[in-house]
């Protein structure tokens, strides 16, 4: 009787920790959205930008700026790692970090679970 | 503690050069382990301040992806310096004609791997090779080759003179760029006619004055002495004169400095 209880209160957690992780990943998608609807479509880059150089860091918004050059310093990382450096949320920085990368500044590749960011640079080892 | 400095100026002929080459020769003289790079592409000079006519490796190999830092930071066994111990390297811009040309023509793509390149320096420089101190002598204005050494740098330093259009200039380059990537910035204002602050209270009361009109972090006003142009760049100024008046200045800026 208490194995089946067990088994019982081990599949629920499961399900609970399926459920939280597919709320992450709407929240992350919502707060994508969330951004973009504050630009206006017109503010958009008509093509897409081939590098993050200086000058482009200093014509992004303060809020991206901050989050593009915290990956300029640590070549690749993941939301987590960023937001330890900007002392901001976790959500936030995933909301900038795709963005940028929507923004074409900014390359994404999944791991198992885990999100990577980095900036693209030819000939370089990421 | 370990810091990157970028000196950095609006208009050109401020007193840079002046500025970095002796900053870097006082820190070494304390016993710092001090590297100091030529971020001047289009008008390299610390070759010729230094003696140095030719090297296997320039900065600008580096910045090419061509050798590693280790390649290019030399030891400097000039005269003059040698009073700074074994603590003083270089790293040195291609004055050839031919190399700025090539620096002037570099595209977006080249300047974003050139900043990744400069900003790996905190970790090879301050960390492995154990550097106290990296100090980047820059072009004035905004060029790719200097927001690139300010993006990388801790502290940026700018030489101002009195004129309005370079202070006017100084003030958009703290709003519009240090403030945007959030650096420590002090200005000097240099140059200044030796009768305004020929005492210590005149120099205090023109560096407030300074900062209050301006509304700028100024960390000192410095005079201008017939004496640094007599020597016409031809030696670092604080180890041929180390008891001019000038060179307490400067050692006095170079304390305020550390404390930014």
């Amino acid at each position: 009787m208490k194995s089946r209880e067990k088994t019982l209160r081990r599949s629920e957690m499961q399900l609970l920790e399926k459920i939280k992780e597919s709320l992450d990943k709407l929240n992350e998608k919502m707060e994508i959205i969330i951004e973009l609807q504050k630009q206006e479509p017109r503010n958009l880059p008509e093509q897409l930008p081939d590098a993050l150089d200086v000058m482009t860091l200093l014509s992004l918004p303060d809020h991206l700026r901050k989050t593009a050059i915290t990956i300029c310093k640590l070549g690749r990382a993941t939301a987590d790692e960023v937001a330890e450096q900007t002392k901001r949320a976790r959500a936030v920085e995933s909301a900038y970090l795709n963005q940028l990368v929507l923004m074409g500044y900014l390359k994404k590749e999944r791991v198992g679970r885990k999100a990577y960011f980095y900036v693209e640079r030819e000939g370089e080892k990421q | 503690m370990k810091k990157i400095i970028a000196v950095h100026s609006y208009k050109g002929g401020t007193g840079k050069t002046l500025m970095s080459t002796n900053l870097a020769a006082i820190y070494a003289m304390n016993k710092y382990k001090v590297a100091l790079f030529d971020m001047d592409f289009r008008a390299p000079s610390l070759h010729a301040i230094f003696k140095v006519n030719s090297t296997k490796y320039w900065l600008n190999d580096y910045l090419n992806g061509i050798c590693n830092i280790k390649n290019v930071i030399v030891k400097c066994s000039n005269k003059s310096a040698n009073k700074s111990g074994d603590n003083l390297y270089l790293a040195l811009a291609n004055p050839s004609t031919e190399a700025i040309r090539e620096m002037a023509a570099k595209d977006r793509k080249w300047e974003m791997k050139a900043l990744g390149r400069l900003l790996s320096l905190r970790n090879t420089l301050l960390n492995d090779l154990d550097f106290d101190y990296l100090i980047m002598d820059t072009s004035p204005g905004l060029q790719y080759s200097s927001i690139n050494a300010i993006v990388s740098a801790d502290t940026v330093v700018v030489v101002t003179t009195m004129d309005i259009s370079d202070i006017q200039g100084t003030q958009r380059m703290i709003r519009e760029l240090y403030d945007l990537f959030e650096k420590k910035t002090g200005i000097i204002v240099n140059k200044v006619p030796i009768e305004m602050i020929s005492t210590l209270e005149e120099r205090e009361k023109l560096r407030k004055k300074y900062e209050e009109i301006s509304n700028l972090p100024v960390i000192d006003v410095a005079p201008c002495f017939c004496d640094v142009l007599r020597l016409g760049g031809n030696t670092i100024f604080s180890l041929e004169k180390p008891e001019h008046p000038f060179t307490k200045i400067l050692q006095e800026i170079a304390t305020k400095i550390q404390k930014l």
